[in-house]
């Protein structure tokens, strides 16, 4: 009898082993479920659903949406004002990836410095534009390159050589540059502080090494500091490219996405909601745009990864 | 921890830390001192034209109009006024798109916080099956781009009957997947006796929870915040194309309209005075929360 009670308790405990395994797995999910919910409704599902519109056309009365396959694709490929649409936007990340990661880094490399004064007022002053928004800079930017009261003509006509600064804005050979500046000039602070971090991860042995053999302080930033920086300056590279190609809010205040300042983004955006919508034709332009920054982005988050198992 | 002054990727914010490649010797004080003295005005220099366009805008915001059009221009207002701050406050529905982004924020705040608290909690603390595979794919969420999502999104919102309306606004936010990986880096710091200590004690999962892991996570808790705030805050692209009526507008959006409205009457101390109502929440937060948004964007190269 006692032999039996002892089996049935064993039995008993496995039985409330398993169920308190049961309970334990339905209670994570359930901590889960709230953010799991939102990002398929809003972040997995519409990776499907935009290639499903992106196959489709709406039919011209009626407003059916009819499917046509890879028309939308196709028609990309043979368009030129979309292959003007990536010119521009490899135009913009040229104008804008170099110059950001140059500034970024010649501030950081300052920056870096040990100071024993004020240090903190730099940093405020460089890092700032990290909360501007890109609404705030497209108005300020529109402000600065008024023809009329903007300061940045105002300040070039003391110079020499120049009788009127350009129409910043509406010359199409400058718009684009004009858009860069403002955008370099928001990811600054965000840009310097990822340099800074990544000087200041430089283990010190280095520079005591170059000091013992007498090297300049040129020699140490251009043939120690800078090669043991690369794998920042690369991560600079990707993250800026991916952000470059996510500019929007500049481009519509400046400009509202005039010819010269059509990017893939903007393309999208008044092929979708500006005029006749053809939301068939931009999601197909948002899909070639997503691959191109997926491809990006894998790279990216190899950065993170190697945060994720610490 | 967060509040700490040393980041884990070695950012080292005291300024006293002797780490740099154009450190100046200390034998040699001499020269030393004017090359900290040089350093100072550069960076003095160099900081002013950072923030300038955000300091003019300040200053204008407080110019008369007949100061604003003078030539050739000046940096300070001859005549202080808070005038242009109340054209702009009445004579567009300013208050109106202030409150609609406080509301907006507030609600995409706070539900990224909850949500975040507890998927994090999940994947740090609890133990289940699949939970590996349900972190990375949360984690492989951040490289969808908006880009990709906005128009399907748009089409769902649309269909709800929620275009111009506050759900419209902030259900497609209200999970963040940097949030769970922020918070999650964090409450796996804890030791995990704690929570044997707690189990044997009786306490539930739940208990455990909020009685301990947040209390001891506040200062994390609060950096992510910052980060969720100053980006819904400063959102662009979805509440322009989410609402088309008027009253609806978050400040954002709303600036940009009343440059448009105002850009021909030219009254630049209008829309300044607007522009900084919508900047200065964030200029705020920066002033008191630098190391923190200085510290996130360093450890994580995400700026949320």
């Amino acid at each position: 009898m006692s032999n039996s009670s002892i089996a049935g308790s064993d039995q008993s405990a496995a039985a409330e082993k398993r169920k308190r395994k049961i309970f334990a797995a339905a209670e994570g999910y359930l901590y889960l479920a709230p953010t799991l919910i939102v990002l398929t409704i809003f972040v997995f599902i519409p990776i499907i659903t935009s290639f499903q519109i992106s196959l489709t056309r709406v039919a011209p009365f009626g407003g059916r949406s009819i499917n046509v396959g890879f028309e939308n694709y196709t028609r990309l490929f043979t368009s030129p004002e979309y292959r003007d649409t990536v010119r521009i936007t490899l135009l913009f990340a040229l104008y804008t990836v170099p110059t950001g990661i140059f500034f970024s880094v010649a501030l950081a490399i300052l920056l870096s410095y040990p100071l024993k004064r004020l240090s903190w007022l730099h940093r405020l002053l460089i890092f700032m534009p990290i909360v501007i928004s890109t609404a705030v800079t497209g108005v300020l930017f529109r402000w600065i390159y008024h023809p009329v009261v903007g300061y940045l003509n105002y300040i070039l006509e003391f110079l020499p050589f120049i009788e009127s600064g350009p129409n910043w804005l509406n010359d199409a050979d400058v718009a684009l540059i004009s858009v860069s500046m403002a955008v370099v000039w928001r990811q600054l602070g965000f840009n310097t502080i990822i340099a800074l971090a990544g000087i200041q991860n430089i283990d010190e042995v280095y520079y005591e090494a170059a000091k013992v053999d007498g090297a300049s302080t040129y020699h140490r930033i251009r043939h120690i500091m800078l090669p043991l920086l690369t794998p920042t300056l690369f991560f600079l590279l990707i993250i800026n490219v991916i952000n470059s190609l996510q500019v929007f809010g500049e481009i519509n205040i400046l400009t509202s996405g005039s010819q010269a300042t059509r990017t893939m983004l903007y393309s999208i955006y008044n092929r979708a909601f500006i005029g006749t919508p053809q939301v068939g034709q931009a999601s197909a332009e948002a899909y070639l745009l997503f691959l191109l920054i997926l491809v990006l982005s894998v790279v990216q988050f190899r950065f993170l990864g190697n945060k994720v198992n610490y | 921890m967060i509040e700490d002054a040393q980041l884990s990727t070695g950012v080292k914010s005291a300024p006293t830390d002797a780490h740099s490649a154009v450190r100046v010797e200390t034998d040699d004080a001499g020269s030393g001192r004017w090359t900290n003295l040089t350093l100072q005005i550069v960076l003095v220099v160099l900081g002013i034209f950072v923030s300038f366009p955000v300091i003019l805008a300040i200053l204008t915001s407080f110019k008369v109009p007949t100061d604003i059009i003078n030539y050739p221009p000046t940096l300070f207002p001859e005549v202080w006024t808070l005038e242009n701050y109340e054209t702009a406050w009445t004579s567009q529905p300013l208050a109106r798109y202030f409150v609609n982004s406080v509301v907006q924020t507030g609600i995409i705040v706070l539900f990224q916080i909850v949500f975040s608290i507890l998927a994090a909690y999940a994947f740090s603390i609890l133990e289940f099956p699949g939970r590996d595979l349900f972190f990375y794919l949360i984690l492989g969420s951040l490289m969808v781009p908006f880009q990709l999502t906005f128009i399907p999104n748009f089409i769902l919102i649309s269909e709800l009957g929620w275009a111009n309306t506050y759900a419209g606004l902030t259900v497609p936010f209200l999970a963040s997947a940097f949030g769970v990986f922020m918070l999650r880096q964090f409450f796996l710091t804890l030791p995990r006796d704690l929570y044997e200590a707690a189990k044997i004690d009786g306490a539930s999962s739940w208990t455990y929870l909020w009685r301990v892991v947040v209390p001891l996570s506040k200062g994390s808790i609060s950096a992510f915040g910052i980060f969720a705030f100053l980006s819904a805050w400063n959102q662009y692209l979805w509440p322009l194309i989410i609402t088309n009526e008027p009253e609806m507008r978050t400040l954002q959006i709303g600036i940009r309209f009343f440059l448009f409205d105002q850009e021909r009457g030219a009254d630049w101390g209008g829309i300044m005075a607007a522009t900084v109502i919508a900047l200065l929440p964030t200029l705020l937060i920066f002033l008191v929360a630098q190391r923190q948004l200085v510290k996130g964007i360093a450890t994580t190269g995400l700026k949320g």
